[in-house]
């Protein structure tokens, strides 16, 4: 056996002639010497590579095409399409950080913040926050009209169109309606920042822009906001701001053509009776109202 | 398709594997037929088949596929004759500082016998003892070349050797 695997060896090169004869001195290996060096000798035919190459290149090769499937155009649309879902979703449900409250025609809202500071929201008004940042930055957007009750702390920033109002901790009333910005403090003190001008209220004090302007208002007592109260009240404030109250409150739409919007009314009327409401504002200015379902009118009463 | 696939696919480097390859591979086909014109057919058949799969052939084992390729057509189509392998005209003796008539004789005698074994062996152990021989190849590249174990060479080899020389030493 180990005879015949050195034999094998030999044959592959790795044992010389010399060291298998060393190796078995008694047997004969000439046989095999001869034998592997004439089966050298055979002949084997030479082959023209580049000829044969030629003759290869003549023959019919039926090469298989290769397979091609047409890139579905719908069932990428439609991944797509789940895709841009699931990651606009998940957008809003986890990025999406901003809070927002909104009050239609003749609704209120108590809200409470993040730092237990409430928030009661008037009739047609929106406010938001972002709750992520909350902690460091208490800054609020309002449009519309709230009342604040504040938790002492970091200033705490209500934005409006017509300006900011800071605080630290305190109780104030925001108003901010078209060409109509009112701060009302209760309590504390606040910071009102406008275009025009910049004032620090205290309580009992208003801040009031009518279009832009800046109007003096004299001191009031209350402790909270008549709204609070299902009433709305006046102290020299314009007809027609009187009116987009009366509209806001009750959902109706006046039409005041007819009478002089700019006469200032002081009073207050109720949330709660819109006969009652109409008088309270219409009898003081002598003027009268027409009620036609949604719609009312206003005239002088000494017109008719 | 990785890139060595593709590369069996273009021309230029199919042309370059083909006219490497295509002497060894005939030789090969050679030693289990016999005739050079079958061997050719056989060779050019698997370089046929080689150059339609292209894209599936792994360029690294296309050598092996080529060979593996031809055995199996021989053992398909090839009627298994009896192979006599001729010799290459002018072919040194063993030794040749001796030129004694006596001697050349002997030889003579001895490279018939031997020719005349050849024709005895099987066609696996032919192809493995004249892949050994003439063109020199280690019997881990034949058992490369012919997917078969370094093994299975050897027994191969072995078997033919031993048939070889019982016939040579016993005529």
């Amino acid at each position: 056996m180990n005879k015949e695997n050195d034999i094998l060896k030999w044959f592959n090169g790795e044992i010389s002639t010399e060291e298998i004869k060393k190796r078995y001195p008694e047997e004969d290996f000439s046989a095999l010497e001869k034998l592997g060096f004439y089966a050298k000798q055979f002949d084997v035919p030479k082959v023209d590579a580049e000829r044969a190459l030629k003759e290869f290149k003549n023959r019919a090769h039926k090469k298989a095409e290769p397979k091609v499937v047409p890139l579905n155009f719908k069932t990428f649309l439609k991944v797509a399409a789940v895709l841009v879902v699931l990651l606009t979703s998940s957008y809003f449900l986890f990025f999406n950080n901003t809070k927002s409250f909104e009050t239609q025609m003749a609704q209120t809202e108590v809200l409470t913040l993040p730092d237990n500071s409430e928030v009661i929201l008037n009739a047609q008004s929106k406010l938001s926050f972002n709750k992520k940042e909350w902690k460091k930055n208490r800054t609020l957007d309002l449009d519309g009209e709230a009342f604040f009750k504040v938790t002492k702390g970091e200033t705490f920033t209500v934005k409006t169109e017509a300006g900011n109002v800071q605080v630290l901790g305190t109780q104030f009333n925001v108003k901010e309606r078209e060409n109509y910005f009112e701060v009302m403090c209760y309590e504390g003190s606040v910071k009102v920042t406008s275009a025009k001008k910049e004032t620090i209220l205290k309580p009992g004090k208003t801040f009031r822009l009518v279009n832009g302007n800046v109007v003096e208002v004299s001191d009031f007592n209350a402790e909270t906001p008549s709204w609070l109260a299902k009433e709305s009240s006046f102290d020299n404030v314009p007809l027609w701001q009187v009116i987009d109250e009366l509209e806001i409150q009750y959902d109706i739409s006046i039409d005041a053509s007819k009478v002089d919007v700019s006469k200032t009314f002081s009073g207050t009327f109720t949330h709660t009776d819109k006969n009652i409401a109409l008088q309270a504002v219409t009898i003081p200015l002598k003027l009268s109202y027409k009620i036609n379902g949604k719609q009312v009118e206003l005239y002088n009463y000494a017109s008719e | 398709m990785t890139k060595s696939d593709a590369k069996l696919c273009e021309e230029a480097y199919f042309n370059e594997f083909y006219l490497k390859h295509v002497q060894h591979a005939s030789n090969f086909a050679y030693y289990k037929c016999g005739d050079q014109d079958n061997a050719l057919d056989l060779v050019q058949d698997a370089f046929s088949k080689i150059w339609e799969n292209c894209a599936k052939i792994d360029f690294a084992k296309a050598k092996t596929y080529l060979f593996t390729t031809v055995n199996n057509l021989f053992l398909n189509k090839v009627k298994h004759n009896k192979v006599v392998m001729e010799y290459a005209k002018a072919a040194p003796y063993i030794d040749e500082n001796n030129e004694s008539p006596e001697y050349l004789l002997e030889e003579e005698e001895f490279k018939k016998k031997l020719q005349a074994a050849m024709a005895l062996l099987s066609e696996a152990q032919r192809e493995v003892f004249l892949m050994n021989r003439i063109e020199g190849k280690k019997y881990r590249e034949i058992a490369e070349l012919l997917n078969v174990s370094q093994k299975a060479v050897e027994k191969r080899m072995s078997g033919a050797l031993k048939i070889l020389r019982k016939h040579i030493e016993n005529i």
